[in-house]
């Protein structure tokens, strides 16, 4: 049998070291293929040369036996390779039909477009993945799980030519994990119908859970490509990392009630309803929510990023909406989801992206001085081990699990009363995931009342005291104690109702 | 405002972290440092080159004071235009602002008001016309790349007003030109009134937290905001300045000129833009600055003149301005991509 895609010797550089080195591979048609790798590792690399972004410098890959001439995005989609990248691709402007629509063309009838039948078949490839929203909408208002579904129901439209690979670039970074099933269960369908599939993830479970072989990289070479049966997840966490990475159970110890720090009376913001809550100082609570359910807006709702109703108090004195800067100024600091858009100054260095929040210590006598902060960032570039530790190297020559990192460091100097985060660990890889962990679990030693909002149970689990779930935008759960579980959250969230169970 | 505005890079694609290529490896172009001062490279090749094509008139004391001189203005000016261009702000009004400046100006002393009071009114019209500008921008979300060229076309109706529509030259004091036209050591004032304010804007920019704020909100008005940042208040404060300096260089203007006519300002905002721009490609590669923005004007100037000089028509100017502009910019980009 003609394997779906081989990969043979693949190498590329960007001015430097190499990123790949010489890495080879086939995929089965109808095999699911878990690609695996830190940040860094050359996953995203290998896949950018599939879809024709980059060039590589040695090598080169067939599909179905047919070779695939380098560079050119389109003859990979004439060769039958789909993708939902990580950044998922689609135009912000532009709605569901119209984004479907940019890969495959619309179906015409005499030179018209018949907008009602193709709002249907969107709608109708939206639900094969468990969506529902308005396909009128554009892109860039949606959630971000609403959109990465859209990436997939765009990767799986029909085309001219047959597909023959699908490669998913973690496409569940996003998903809650409800919405994640449904997304295997298709992923599943795909592959029996005799797609090959190569699916990137962070999240391990993901990989036993669906693939049947792993590739991992490693510093852009080949470690091992091998069935999953038979692997555990610590000998594939060492695989991927190279070395043990102290994974064992966190036990969050019932921190011991102390004054109340965050206060939340009748929080509402488009779907929360009249959400209390209050945090203790010392304590992580974790919020919990399938999409739809407002876990998404509350990050930004407390700190006043969105507009809001109800009352947010630190230590006793409200803080108004709407007032980023205000909330900053009482306490509270926030380290948002999705740091492209809400967190990273790209161009700007490490440096300035971390003293943003208050670089006026270092002003005196009518001068920032450079050197007292170059020498606090490097500070906290040890602490947090961001590397490179060069307090001048852009924020965009960083790993993902770095730039994290160093919009912790953000916050973390400010030395916050109430530290919110939203996704803390989104697109980090796992050596940086447990250092994340770690930093959080270090400042609320130190008194800080932390909020991590997660669509990651294991996460939740990992840090949190106890865990809010939310419901159609109220909290419908408190889970604490012997109940902190994964499957249980992750049941809470899509409404099983665990006191009956129990 | 990143000229060299970089795509979110893939983490997959990223230099392996730790290791330090581009500082490992220093070429000999990086050594001479061509990122960041090929400005300056440029602009002593043209020397060079218009020193020994027409040594006569290009290689005089006289030339060099010309250069200056005439370009102190739209230096002024385009200053001026870094500041809310830092934090991803065009203003397009510049050049009206300035055409208001001079008009105000010369109006207060044909119609036998003193010069002070004029250059005081004038100077209170351009952080009138920041502050208007800012309220368009700021408080009803107008992009203000529309906003600002509305306000143009209102100040330049404003010129045409207040000037009747014809050129205004009576009642000016010598004192006023004096302003303009007194040299010090071979140099007329507005040289100096240019050197002074690159230093405060310069120390603005790059030594205070201003600065910082500025460019965060340039680099990415969402974060900036979530960082804390009153982006509303910043980005107010950029358009007082610029309307404030643009309406200084209009006094100048009309100190230099002795006179006032309607749309006396509008050469001045394609070569301001331009040199900021180009300017984004030098020192601070990627950042719009005072110090590039300078070299950009002086390196124009030396070249428009050396080609007049050389005998080239009178179109050379906006010739020469315009694919110099093109160019920098791409190659800035081009070695920005490289980077990626």
């Amino acid at each position: 049998m003609t394997a779906a895609l081989t990969v043979t010797n693949m190498s590329k550089s960007f001015a430097g070291p190499r990123v790949l080195e010489s890495v080879s591979l086939s995929v089965q048609p109808g095999e699911i293929r878990a690609l695996v790798g830190e940040n860094g590792s050359g996953k995203s690399t290998l896949i950018r040369i599939l879809a024709g972004f980059h060039l590589p410098d040695e090598g080169s890959a067939e599909v179905d036996g047919e070779p695939l001439p380098p560079g050119r995005g389109e003859a990979s989609e004439a060769l039958g390779l789909r993708f939902v990248h990580q950044d998922l691709g689609l135009v912000n402007n532009l709605d569901a039909v119209d984004n479907i629509a940019l890969g495959v063309g619309y179906p015409s009838f005499r030179g018209r477009i018949r907008w009602r039948q193709e709002r249907k078949r969107t709608q109708a490839a939206l639900a094969e993945l468990g969506y529902k929203f308005d396909v009128r909408r554009p892109a860039g208002s949606l959630a971000m799980s609403e959109r990465t579904a859209l990436a997939v129901a765009r990767a799986l439209a029909p085309r001219s030519t047959p597909a023959k690979v699908l490669i998913l670039d973690e496409p569940t970074a996003n998903l809650p994990a409800a919405e994640a099933q449904r997304l295997f269960q298709l992923t599943r369908r795909v592959a029996d119908s005799g797609v090959a599939v190569m699916y990137v993830s962070h999240h391990f479970d993901e990989v036993f859970e669906l693939a049947q072989s792993v590739t991992v990289l490693r510093d852009g070479e080949l470690v091992i490509t091998r069935p999953v049966a038979g692997l555990t997840e610590d000998q594939l966490i060492e695989l991927v990392v190279g070395r043990e990475v102290d994974n064992a159970a966190h036990v969050a110890n019932a921190a011991e009630r102390r004054d109340v720090v965050l206060e939340v009376t009748g929080l509402g913001c488009n779907v929360l309803t009249d959400v209390d809550m209050t945090v203790h100082a010392g304590e992580i609570v974790g919020v919990a929510g399938i999409t739809g359910s407002g876990r998404d807006e509350v990050a930004a709702a407390l700190f006043g990023g969105t507009d809001r109703a109800g009352q947010v108090k630190v230590n006793g004195a409200a803080v108004p909406k709407l007032r980023p800067d205000r909330a900053m100024a009482m306490g509270m600091g926030l380290v948002p989801a999705e740091r492209h858009a809400n967190a990273a100054f790209m161009a700007a260095t490490l440096r300035e992206n971390i003293t943003v929040t208050r670089p006026g210590i270092h002003w005196r006598n009518g001068i920032l001085w450079r050197s007292p902060e170059r020498s606090d960032v490097v500070k906290w570039l040890e602490r947090l081990d961001v590397r490179p530790r060069n307090s001048e190297f852009a924020m965009s020559e960083l790993s993902g699990g770095n730039q994290q990192k160093v919009v912790l460091a953000r916050w973390l100097r400010m030395e916050p009363k109430v530290l919110v985060l939203n996704e803390p660990t989104q697109g980090v890889d796992v050596g940086a995931k447990a250092d994340i962990h770690k930093l959080i679990d270090d400042a609320a030693a130190q008194g800080t009342a932390v909020l991590v909002v997660s669509t990651d149970h294991e996460e939740l689990v990992r840090l949190c005291h106890r865990v809010l779930v939310l419901r159609r935008g109220r909290i419908a759960d408190e889970i604490s104690g012997g109940r902190m579980d994964h499957d249980i959250i992750t049941a809470a969230t899509i409404g099983r109702d665990q006191h009956s169970a129990a | 405002m990143t000229v060299d505005k970089q795509t979110p890079i893939e983490p997959g694609v990223q230099r392996k972290a730790g290791r330090q290529p581009t500082r490992a490896r220093r070429s000999l172009a990086a050594t001479l440092g061509m990122d960041r001062f090929s400005g300056l490279y440029v602009w002593a090749v043209l020397i060079l080159i218009f020193s020994i094509w027409v040594p006569s008139l290009f290689d005089t004391a006289t030339n060099f004071r010309i250069i200056a001189g005439s370009q102190a203005v739209t230096a002024i000016v385009a200053m001026g235009l870094i500041v809310p261009v830092a934090c991803g702000a065009f203003d397009l009004s510049i050049a009206g602002t300035m055409g208001m400046g001079v008009c105000i100006v010369v109006w207060f002393q044909a119609n036998g008001h003193g010069y002070l009071l004029g250059i005081f009114a004038a100077l209170a019209f351009g952080l009138l016309v920041g502050l208007v500008n800012s309220f368009i921008v700021v408080k009803l979300h107008v992009d203000s790349f529309i906003g600002t060229l509305g306000m143009s076309s209102v100040l330049s109706a404003g010129t045409t007003w207040v000037t009747g529509g014809f050129q205004v030259a009576n009642g000016i004091s010598p004192h006023f030109t004096a302003i303009g036209q007194k040299q010090i050591l071979g140099l007329p004032l507005p040289v100096y009134y240019m050197v002074v304010l690159a230093l405060i804007l310069w120390w603005m920019l790059e030594y205070t937290p201003v600065g910082r704020y500025l460019y965060s909100i340039g680099g990415n008005t969402q974060a900036a905001r979530l960082a804390g940042i009153r982006v509303g208040r910043i980005t107010t404060g950029a358009f007082l300045i610029s309307g404030l300096v643009a309406a200084f260089a209009g006094v100048l203007l009309a100190a230099e000129l002795g006179s006032a006519s309607p749309d006396v300002g509008v050469p001045y905002l394609l070569p301001a833009f331009s040199a900021v721009f180009l300017g984004a490609t030098q020192i601070l590669p990627g950042r719009v600055n005072v110090l590039g923005t300078l070299i950009a004007i002086f390196l124009l100037a030396t070249g428009v003149k050396g080609l007049q000089l050389a005998g080239a028509p009178g179109y050379i100017n906006d010739l020469f301005n315009g694919v110099a502009l093109i160019i920098a910019v791409a190659l800035a980009v081009r070695s920005a991509r490289r980077k990626a």
